[in-house]
């Protein structure tokens, strides 16, 4: 018991510790980049922003103070709980966050399941019997991965909304809006996860609780479904945590394709303008999130091998 | 390689002339209504769908900063004094008629008695004189629409319906200026609310009416029913067919083009040169083609150091880059060359077109005489160990692909008279940071304003010295005090051949100088589903309305 | 059956099945000829890679050019030619970058004491729980857009991956019955290192690399798309293959042939890489 709550504690400390250090990082970071965010606020193509208009946007936002004044009044902020205000949308970060988390959270959610499909599909084809079908699967799986999103977009749209007409090329906030964007996101991750999962599903196969299952007249399709997948699905589990960063990433280009409002494109624009307090909380909740997802997915790798659990136990 | 015989400069009206003789179906007018079929009669109802390209506004204001993605959504809700007709003379707008001292500084606006902004304030002089006041206001950070009333000193409430501008100095450019989105008239009581909240929708007198905006995704704009105040060159007067617009923000070109093929959206702006010639070609879509006033679109030479302080080098690159089958191939006929640096729709821009004939050995010859002999093994020249480099800083905000591509031809037949052109694309912010810090050769940045006063804007050497901001206009950094009396006197003057005189000296001084390499107009391109009927570009700064649009079927 | 043990515990698998013999020869052709195309690019491409033909413009394929014309008339598969060397140098140099710091945070987390395993473990995390663009944006933002802070900013942000993956194999390997019966043994910890956990931890590195230069090329082209990858002219396939996305419509030339570069070149360095990984380290 004593143990567990000092596990859960030292976590604690580490997730915060994990939180103010990518604060910090990004805060200096976007300092260190060029370019005045008092005339990004004022600027845009074509106007030209008055002296008193620049020094009242720098004292609004506090952008005459040092550096290192703004990076602590920042943390103040950030300990109350309180993300600021957006440079350029003149609206509270946290207002701005809340209005895109859902539909980057849906999309990225489903593209996460579809892959996880897509890559168990794959690893169960790879390792099916013959040379050639487990050539082609593996053919399959590293084209998939080494698709660009935002190729694989435009054709996925060249085809089926131009062409085909069968789903909109755009977002419509229906469900048939987010088809594309999923499959987009999903296929290169499913490539990659697929050829992790293959792997050990292989060894899994070789191991020798398979073949005393086999011995006892399980069928090999049974086996691969009941107990090789289930270590195949470990690094899959492991690797989610990264997966977070990487749809976050994806998002960026897809919600930029199909016109998706979401974290990504907040973000995106927000590097682009210099938008600090914008960077800063789309990042610290990418990173909360991330915090979060490995906290679960250690859980879960617990549950997925016993092996895991003895080691915890010195 | 274009011959020289015919005229290139034009006005607007003759290019309607030549569109209708060839039996194109698009329409190069910006400014005549869209649809051939306007006679057709018009139906109430329906949503029309609108998808911009331009970013997504950080506020609806247009007081506010003052850049064109406000001015394209603003038109919809918010309406100016007065407004411009197909020719460029000035019309009747929310003003009816106005007056002018004989020293010019006294101007008197008669307001029309019967319109009321959508919360229900009276449209009034004192409405007016708010407006002015907001917009001089640091606290609103304005912009361009600051710079616009620059020589506005107050506004006087001569009574309800008389609203009186003082003025420091004449100002020739003033309607020109009032007509431009950026100095619309607000309701004062929806200012009075705080920048936040008026930031979010700005109550005017426009046909319609801000109901939602969901940030990156989409405003709604409801039809505004007791619309009265059309400008005097409008289809109709009252309330706009449309029940309302969905204006959506998408910014990949493929996608906006892809969903109006298929029918999720029924208008486009920023259309790609090559899906503009797919689609016209085959009829299902209609092209509007409104290039934007003031300042063509130009590459500045900066003129204040080396190499480009010497006029023979500024030549020399002039004469070296090869624009013209460039623009032939990448923009697929939807550009026209320019040999001038304002839009071609500026009935005072001048243009020379012998100024700007590619010719390599006159190129090399003049890079000879300047002292650039030497030859590194790059192939690139050099003079005294240095190499003959202009850094090239490329908004990719404002620069489309196609124009991208034409600055690598260009990079590559410069490179045939030994100048190394390095192209840096940057988002908005750094290309920002490279023109403060002065670290560019070569600019391209697209100006917008109302009239040739854009001319003093950019080439007058006040504009050199940047403000404590690092902003400064004149990008050619073009220092001729002759230039400058010549831009300051036409500003002022109010007699009509004078100013066209003075511009045209001016612009010949810029042009003859070879500060700058004309390229085209503003692009400024308008694809429509084949259902959407009567819309048109406005002929201020050529930004879409909406107010005489129907949906047929 | 120690040899088991070490696979069943590793995260990312070296060991793989050797693929048909057919597709290993024909990964090494493509190689081969890759290697042409970066030493000697003017002997298989017969135009230019910037020699502009305005004129030629947006030409499908045909005998004069093989892979079509782009936007500027450009020969496309000359272009793609010439291109190799940026591209492979980009892949190639970003997974190195990404694998060396991932190796250096690995190898002090899984093999120094817990103290140490713990502080990797937390600088990890903190570089992971930074989307991957963010950090490529920032690098990109800071130094301007280019091919070198492209390929630092892809390796940078792939290094935290790396050392994830390495680390854990280090641990796999460290705790294996192999390392153990040498502990035992009493043979001393850098000769366990050198002798027994190195050897076996190569592999899956190896393989690691060969699947990441084809995604640090994905990777790069992705930068490319948002206007912050090679700078043009570079005929980089990343930078042509977002170039050429603006015509899809009515050139798809343009993105398909630099699109199956990056496909085949990552094809062939991963079964180049698996067939030369199951050789060398001999497994099954």
């Amino acid at each position: 018991m004593g143990s567990a709550v000092r596990r859960t504690l030292g976590r604690l400390a580490g997730a915060l510790f994990v939180l103010w250090a990518v604060a910090t990082l990004t805060f200096f970071a976007i300092h260190l980049v060029p370019g005045d965010p008092a005339q990004a606020i004022l600027g845009g193509p074509g106007s030209q922003a008055s002296q008193e208009a620049l020094d009242r946007v720098r004292a609004d936002y506090g952008l005459d103070q040092p550096l290192l004044v703004q990076y602590f009044a920042m943390l103040g902020r950030l300990v109350t709980g309180n993300l600021g205000d957006s440079y350029a949308l003149r609206m509270p970060v946290a207002e701005l966050i809340g209005g895109q988390l859902a539909g980057t959270v849906v999309l990225a959610l489903l593209a996460l399941l579809v892959a996880w499909l897509l890559a168990i599909g794959l690893a169960l084809w790879s390792t099916a019997p013959g040379r050639v079908s487990r050539a082609v699967a593996q053919g399959v799986e590293l084209t998939a991965a080494s698709l660009p999103q935002f190729w694989l977009a435009t054709v996925l749209i060249a085809v089926f909304s131009t062409a085909l007409g069968w789903l909109p090329a755009v977002s419509t906030g229906t469900p048939t809006g987010l088809v594309l964007p999923v499959i987009t996101l999903a296929v290169p991750l499913a490539g990659f996860l697929a050829q992790l999962m293959r792997e050990h599903l292989l060894i899994a196969l070789e191991q020798p609780f398979a073949l005393s299952a086999r011995a006892r007249g399980e069928s090999a399709t049974g086996i691969r479904l009941r107990h090789a997948l289930r270590h195949a699905a470990l690094p899959g589990i492991n690797l989610s945590g990264w997966a977070v960063g990487y749809l976050i990433s994806g998002a960026v280009v897809v919600e930029t394709i199909f016109a998706r409002p979401g974290l990504g494109r907040t973000l995106l624009r927000a590097v682009e303008l210099r938008d600090v307090p914008v960077v800063l909380g789309v990042v610290l909740l990418v990173a909360l999130v991330y915090v979060v997802m490995t906290f679960v997915t250690d859980a879960l790798s617990r549950v997925a091998d016993p092996r895991l659990r003895q080691e915890a136990r010195p | 390689m274009r011959s020289a015989s015919a005229p290139v400069r034009t006005n607007r009206r003759l290019l309607t002339l030549l569109a209708a003789a060839s039996g194109a179906t698009l329409l190069l007018a910006g400014c005549t209504a869209a649809a051939p079929e306007a006679a057709s009669t018009p139906t109430a109802g329906g949503t029309l769908v609108y998808a911009s390209g331009d970013a997504e506004p950080d506020c609806l204001d247009p007081h506010v900063g003052g850049n064109y993605p406000q001015a394209l959504v603003a038109g919809q809700f918010l309406e100016s004094l007065v407004s411009l007709d197909e020719d460029g003379a000035i019309i009747p707008w929310l003003a009816t008629t106005w007056t002018a001292s004989d020293d010019g500084l006294t101007w008197d606006f008669t307001l029309r008695d019967d319109v009321t902004f959508t919360d229900g304030t009276p449209l009034n002089a004192e409405a007016v004189k708010v407006n002015v006041e907001h917009l001089k206001n640091p606290d609103t950070q304005s912009s361009t629409g600051y710079l616009a009333l620059g020589k506005v000193e107050s506004v006087e409430v001569v009574d309800d319906t008389t609203a009186r501008f003082h003025l420091s100095t004449p100002d020739s450019a003033l309607l020109e200026s009032l007509a431009q989105p950026w100095v619309a008239i607000e309701s004062p009581a929806g200012i009075a609310r705080g920048m936040d909240e008026n930031c979010l929708a700005p109550i005017g007198t426009g046909p319609f009416v801000v109901e939602e905006w969901v940030q990156q995704d989409h405003l709604t704009l409801a039809r505004n029913d007791d619309y009265t105040s059309a400008p005097a060159d409008a289809a109709h007067d009252g309330a706009p067919y449309l029940e309302g617009i969905e204006w959506r923000f998408i910014p990949d070109s493929a996608s906006r083009y892809a969903a109006l093929q298929s029918g999720e959206v029924d208008v486009i702006d920023n259309a790609q040169p090559d899906t503009i010639a797919q689609a016209t070609k085959n009829g299902s879509l209609v092209e509007i083609d409104a290039p934007r006033p003031g300042a063509s679109n130009r590459i500045e030479l900066n003129s204040s150091r080396a190499p480009f302080d010497d006029v023979r080098v500024r030549e020399a690159f002039i004469r070296a880059a090869d624009v013209n089958d460039g623009i032939d191939s990448l923009f697929f006929g939807t550009a026209t060359r320019s040999y001038s640096v304002l839009s071609s729709v500026e009935p005072l821009g001048y243009s020379d077109e012998k100024l700007f004939t590619t010719d390599l050995d006159a190129a090399n010859s003049l890079l000879d005489d300047a002292g650039w002999t030497t030859r590194d093994s790059d192939g690139y020249r050099t003079k005294d160990g240095k190499r003959l480099t202009l850094r090239f800083p490329v908004s990719t905000n404002q620069s489309i692909p196609a124009e991208q591509s034409l600055f690598e031809q260009i990079q590559a037949t410069a490179k045939e008279a030994g100048f190394e052109v390095v192209i840096s694309p940057l988002d908005i912010s750094g290309w920002y940071g490279a023109l403060f810090s002065d670290s560019y050769e070569l600019v391209s940045a697209p100006y917008t304003k109302i009239g040739p006063d854009v001319l003093r804007t950019l080439y007058d050497s006040a504009g050199i010295t940047p403000a404590p901001s690092g902003y400064f206009a004149n990008l050619a950094q073009l220092n001729d005090p002759e230039l400058d009396e010549l831009l300051r006197s036409a500003a002022s003057t109010s007699d009509t051949e004078e100013r066209a005189s003075l511009y045209e000296q001016a612009q010949k001084i810029i042009l003859g100088g070879f500060y700058a390499l004309p390229l085209y107009d503003q692009q400024n391109h308008f694809l429509l589903s084949t259902s959407v009927k009567g819309a048109r570009a406005m002929p201020t700064v050529s930004t879409p309305t909406f107010a005489d649009a129907w949906l047929s079927e | 059956m120690s040899e088991l043990e070490v696979r069943s515990t590793v995260t990312v698998e070296a060991a793989a099945r050797p693929l048909p013999r057919v597709g290993t020869v024909l990964a090494g052709l493509f190689v081969v000829f890759l290697a042409v195309a970066v030493i000697w690019p003017g002997l298989i491409a017969p135009y230019g890679p910037d020699a502009i033909a305005p004129r030629d413009a947006f030409q499908p394929p045909s005998a004069a050019h093989w892979f079509g014309t782009d936007e500027s008339g450009r020969d496309i598969y000359s272009r793609v030619i010439w291109g190799t060397a940026t591209s492979l140098l980009i892949g190639v140099t970003a997974t190195a970058i990404g694998l060396s710091l991932g190796l250096l945070l690995g190898a002090i987390g899984g093999l120094g004491g817990r103290a140490l395993d713990f502080a990797v473990g937390r600088v990890n995390e903190v570089l992971f729980a930074f989307p991957g663009l963010l950090l490529a944006l920032l690098v990109i933002v800071l130094y301007g857009p280019g091919p070198v802070t492209a390929t630092i900013a892809v390796g940078l942000s792939t290094a935290p991956g790396y050392a994830r993956i390495i680390q854990g194999e280090l641990r796999g390997i460290r705790s294996s019955g192999f390392v153990e019966a040498a502990r035992v043994l009493g043979h001393s910890p850098s000769r366990i290192i050198r002798r027994h956990i190195l050897p076996n931890a190569l592999a899956p590195i190896a393989v690691l690399a060969t699947l990441g230069v084809g995604q640090a090329i994905v990777w790069a082209s992705a930068l490319s798309y948002l206007g912050l990858g090679a700078q043009p002219p570079a005929p980089e396939w990343g930078a042509m293959l977002s170039a050429g996305r603006t015509y899809i419509t009515t050139a798809w030339w343009m993105t398909v042939f630099p699109g199956l570069m990056i496909v085949l070149t990552t094809i062939a360095t991963t079964v180049l890489g698996r067939a030369i990984t199951s050789r060398r380290g001999g497994v099954r």
